[in-house]
């Protein structure tokens, strides 16, 4: 059997039997889901390859899937990561309600997303995108409806891309008489300047909603926050991926056949939106007390620059940009999932409340820090290659207000990667978290092979580059020039990640060797409150640290940014609307007479106009 | 016996005038006779089906009259799919409504004869070939609606009967004064004859006519603004009556108004008229729609707006339009039947069967929820459910004619449609359940009912080509007159004819 297709129908068969068995039991639900992700993702890192194709013919139109060098690198990054978080939803979602409702919508999810990357043709392609939407919408309203009507907003944006797509791609069937999305990237060039122009438009915004671009990023903070957090893992580090897969396809391979000026303006009027949005969710997730909604803004902050590289579309921003997107899928799935752990154990994720854990719950800890050094672009994890690689790409295509912005919100995401840390994981013990256990083991596991995982794409990132670069040359980049552990830039040296990392690591083990001697005999565990400030020995209930209006300070410096908020304007266009429609609907009066009337005045009207109407 | 179009007719309307006899042999009967009925339709439907698939249109004469004399019924495969369809979701809404409310044998007496008549009717406005049959047809499915609106003498049921009565009567009398004028011009009833002679006939008259014709027929097939019994008709009648509305009755309305202006007139200008009137249609009603706050209102509105899709489909009248028309229609009836029988097992004993107290109903009935969910999802065209293709083929014909504005606009609206029912979704499965509301049990009938169509959306919406032959050579016949006007009159003389589009 042909290996796509065998990966789609085991995710599709893995979601219905997940659903059913839910009767036996709850668990069993968990493990028929993770068993059924992670046959496919054998199947697909084993069986599957380029050289198949699958041809479904359906009603008049014939569905094409395929695998190439782009969307595998894609399709490897989803499977990975779906697997650790199914693995890691077997014990979080242990207990809750509506498992095999859960556990349905997780699976299809999964085979949306690999349908996605396997379509070559725009209906299977639209087809899969909305089996996304939906089950991911039926997934955010699982835990209940919120005063905010996120599951409504999610909706409605995820329509207005969706149906943005639907509408460029029948357009462009009528040009082209042809679904394929090869044959749009090779007749692209000779459109129409205005064609150009309209479909250019139509599938930036259908992407844009998906990567939560500004201004189409409202539905992004809530939706990742309020999503079970082990569903949020796939949500924010995979199905955001997908708008980032299609940016790939349509400012790579579509738009560089044409030197129309439209496309141009389309380019940097998108890299500059990117921008502004990663500086903005970046300050919005300084000022969050909730862990969930920091690494949701973290989140649209991170896609920011990851569609900003797209946009700017030099190979080496491509590159980095590539490169950041599987990153930012590792590290922001692995920090979902400690998040998910911390709630599981403690029941909350507020970062005011929250501290200590350090030590109940060290491996959580640890897969936290990697993630969070990685997520803050610090060597010697893969986040900083990525950063370096895209700052390096603004230089040199003379983007220098946006390096401007580039660097403001990176410099800006580090107070929340360490408020991060901080608010969970340090800071005083509290009597409340006492009791606070590890997680189980399947818990800590995906964790810690996600953090396993960046530790060596830092190290060794052309890991990476390899498939990358042949991905970069299926869109038409032509070839890029990659090294095992090299950076080259633009002023022709090098820089020798390796040299990096032996750094480091040569640091690390003479501080820890030093560390070592030093204290070899007085080693002696303390708690927090075991220590003497000028001769004062605190008492129990005194604060040692704290973490409530943690940045003050900077909250008070942004705050004229903050005033005006995007989504205050789409709630008061919303209620215009309403308010409006509920204009409208008086038409309809309830009033018998009324409609005789309106059914007398039609037929006058029609006749008095005849000539206009029917000649 | 020969199985022949004319049982769609005669076995119905035969068992409607015995079903007071059989109901002195035993009550159960009154019951059980209309499904054996329809169950014989649906064996005819097949058996028919198969041969207009092999062997083309049939043409039943009715009495030994030869058309254009006689009254004939014309299954044509684009007829015949329709009353097909009809059969079918006869069928369904016959279990539905089975054991609806458990009464004694009068109501349900009453209710059968009723729907007996209106499946005569509506089957019988498809398939007849004479305009004034057509007309009577009308009448029958017109005044069973009434009834079946009043069925629970209650204050507001009557009133929306009332309304219908009121607004249908002007429909009535539209047609009637159409088909008069229509034959002082051509001196014939035969549709087929009409067709031919349309050319000769002057054009302000023949203007005039049809402007009769669409005012009447826009009345039954739900146009704006002439669709203002719509909403309470629909959601005043008993739910099963709801269902029959959407899949029977407004089906026989647009099939009589895509009847007249494809076959019988040949005015360009009624193209544009169907889609900027559709277009109004659509917009109206999904506006109405999000603001209601009854489900069965809400519902309601929707359906006006599908049929609004229709219209505008049928307006743009290309081959690939007129498919997803047919489509559309076959999913219409399908979903929206789905929707309505689920809908109001959901509202059973909410007062006012107000959508705010559906919330957290999903844990209390689950399956019914899951039947609307389902319908809800298909309704809006997302994949892989039935909607979904019926969408896409509309959307690529306006594309190839250039209709990106048109394409924008029903768009737009389906965002509009998702937001009203994603809220109902939303508020059925994660709403605080409210206290006290009393559940309704669904009867086996009921539920085989909802499973069927259910079943249904998901096989066409995974593999659309179970249906899409027969709905491709609907397409054809509707599309091609010569061949209807031939297949009637052998000898008519078809050089005036030109196939519009």
């Amino acid at each position: 059997m042909n290996s796509l297709l065998l990966i789609i129908l085991i995710l599709l068969g893995g979601a219905i039997l997940a659903y059913l068995s839910k009767r036996i039991s709850p668990m069993l639900s968990s493990i028929v889901s993770f068993l059924a992700i992670t046959s496919a993702a054998l199947v697909f890192f084993f069986l599957a390859n380029d050289q198949e194709i699958v041809k479904i013919s359906l009603g008049d139109f014939v569905l094409e899937w395929g695998l190439n060098a782009y969307s595998w690198i894609f399709g490897a990054m989803v499977m990975v990561m779906a697997t650790l978080a199914s693995l890691f939803s077997i014990f979080y979602m242990k207990g809750k309600d509506r498992l095999g409702y859960f556990n349905l919508n997780f699976d299809l999810s999964v085979m949306a997303m690999m349908g996605i990357l396997f379509s070559l043709d725009w209906v299977s392609f639209f087809i899969f995108w909305e089996i996304m939407t939906w089950s991911s919408f039926l997934i955010i309203v699982y835990n209940g409806i919120s005063e905010g009507k996120i599951g409504i907003k999610y909706m409605i944006f995820s329509a207005i891309g969706g149906y943005a797509m639907l509408l460029a791609l029948v357009v462009t069937r009528s040009q082209i008489h042809s679904f394929l999305i090869t044959d749009l990237i090779h007749s692209f060039a000779g459109f129409s300047g205005n064609m150009q122009a309209l479909l250019g438009l139509l599938f930036l915004t259908a992407f844009g909603v998906k990567s939560a671009v500004m201004p189409l990023h409202v539905w992004a903070p809530r939706a990742y926050a309020d999503s079970p957090m082990s569903y949020t893992a796939i949500f924010s580090g995979l199905l955001s991926k997908m708008g980032i897969f299609g940016f790939g396809i349509m400012l790579i391979a579509v738009f560089s056949h044409s030197v129309d000026g439209t496309i141009f303006v389309y380019r940097e009027v998108l890299a500059w939106l990117a921008a502004i949005t990663s500086v903005i969710a970046t300050f919005y997730a300084v000022i969050q007390t909730d862990a969930k909604r920091l690494l949701a803004y973290s989140s649209i902050a991170q896609l920011g620059y990851i569609v900003m590289g797209l946009a700017i579309g030099t190979k080496l921003a491509v590159m980095a940009a590539l490169f950041l997107a599987i990153m930012h899928a590792i590290y922001k799935g692995t920090l979902f999932m400690v998040v998910g752990a911390v709630e599981r154990q403690t029941g909350i994720t507020d970062m005011t409340r929250l501290g200590a854990l350090i030590r109940k719950m060290p491996w959580t800890f640890f897969a936290a820090l990697l993630s969070i050094i990685a997520l803050a672009g610090i060597p010697p994890l893969g986040g900083f290659v990525g950063k370096w690689m895209l700052y390096e790409s603004l230089i040199t295509s003379d983007h220098y207000f946006l390096i401007i912005l580039a660097f403001l919100s990176s410099t800006a995401a580090f107070l929340y990667s360490f408020r991060f840390l901080f608010g969970i994981f340090l800071g005083q013990e509290e009597k409340e978290f006492e009791n606070v256990k590890e997680v189980p083991f399947t818990m800590v596991l995906p964790m810690l092979i996600g953090s396993l995982l960046l530790v060596v794409f830092g190290t060794f990132p052309g890991l990476l580059f390899k498939p990358l670069a042949s991905a970069m040359s299926f869109l038409g980049m032509g070839d890029v020039s990659w090294n095992m552990s090299m950076l080259s830039n633009g002023w022709g040296d090098h820089v020798d990640t390796l040299d990096v990392i032996n750094s480091v690591v040569i640091i690390f083990v003479l501080v820890a060797i030093f560390l070592g001697l030093k204290n070899r005999k007085r080693t002696r565990y303390v708690s927090t409150k075991d220590i003497h400030t000028s001769g004062e020995i605190p008492t129990e209930n005194e604060n040692l640290t704290y973490a409530v209006d943690f940045y003050k300070p900077f909250e008070r410096a942004i705050a004229p940014v903050m005033k005006r908020k995007m989504d205050f304007y789409y709630n008061k266009f919303g209620e215009g609307l309403e308010t409006f429609f509920d204009f409208l609907r008086r038409v309809y009066t309830g009033n018998g007479q009324t409609y005789a009337f309106y059914v007398i005045v039609f037929l006058v009207i029609l006749i008095v106009f005849s000539q206009q109407i029917f000649f | 016996m020969v199985i022949s179009p004319v049982h769609y007719i005669a076995v119905p309307l035969l068992a409607a005038f015995l079903m007071p006899l059989l109901a002195k042999i035993h009550r159960e009967l009154t019951r059980i006779v209309p499904g054996l009925v329809i169950l014989y339709l649906g064996y005819v439907s097949v058996v028919l089906m198969n041969q207009v698939m092999a062997h083309g249109t049939i043409v039943e004469v009715i009495a030994g009259w030869n058309a254009p004399w006689g009254i004939n019924l014309v299954y044509s495969p684009f007829t015949g799919f329709l009353a097909s369809m009809m059969t079918a979701m006869a069928f369904v809404i016959w279990l539905y409504s089975y054991r609806f409310k458990k009464v004694d044998s009068q109501p349900a007496l009453k209710y059968f004869i009723l729907f007996m008549m209106l499946v005569t009717g509506t089957i019988g406005i498809v398939l007849t070939g004479d305009i004034f049959n057509f007309f009577v047809f009308l009448e029958i499915t017109a005044i069973s609606s009434y009834s079946l609106t009043a069925f629970y003498r209650d204050r507001d049921g009557a009133e929306a009967a009332f309304k219908y009565l009121l607004i249908g009567s002007f429909a009535s009398a539209f047609i009637l004064i159409a088909i008069l004028l229509l034959y002082t011009q051509v001196g014939t009833l035969n549709m087929a004859q009409i067709a031919v002679r349309m050319h000769d006939v002057p054009t302000h008259m023949k203007i005039t006519i049809l402007i009769l014709f669409l005012v009447g027929l826009g009345i039954e097939a739900e146009m704006f603004p002439l669709n203002g019994w719509a909403p309470d008709a629909y959601s005043q009648a008993p739910s099963p009556v709801g269902v029959t509305f959407a899949a029977l009755v407004v089906k026989a309305g647009v099939y009589g108004l895509i009847r007249i202006i494809f076959t019988l007139f040949d005015v360009h200008g009624a193209y544009e008229y169907l889609i900027v009137m559709g277009a109004i249609t659509l917009v109206m009603a999904e506006l109405a729609a999000i603001r209601q706050k009854s489900l069965k209102r809400m519902l309601a509105y929707s359906s006006i707006g599908q049929m609004g899709v229709v219209m505008i489909a049928f307006g743009i009248g290309t081959n690939e339009a007129v498919f997803g028309a047919i489509f559309l229609m076959f999913n219409h009836a399908v979903i929206k039947g789905l929707l309505f029988m689920s809908g109001s097992y959901l509202v059973y004993n909410t007062p006012n069967k107000e959508i705010q107290y559906l919330s957290g109903y999903g844990m209390k009935m689950p399956l019914i929820s899951l039947f609307f969910s389902l319908g809800a999802l298909a309704i809006v065209g997302l994949p892989p459910f039935a909607g979904f293709w019926s969408k896409l083929y509309i959307l690529i014909a306006a594309a190839d004619n250039q209709m990106i504005g048109l394409i924008a606009l029903i768009l737009g609206v389906s965002i509009v449609e998702i937001v009203y029912y994603f809220r109902v979704v939303g508020r059925l499965y994660f709403g605080k359940p409210s206290k006290g509301s009393i559940m309704q049990k669904p009867t086996y009938g009921g539920v085989i009912a909802m499973s069927l169509l259910a079943i249904v959306i998901l096989v066409v919406g995974f593999y659309p080509d179970v249906i899409t032959p027969y709905i491709h050579n609907a397409a054809d016949a509707l599309l091609d007159k010569a061949q209807y006007i031939h297949s009637v009159l052998p000898n008519a003389d078809l050089s005036q004819i030109q196939n519009l589009k």
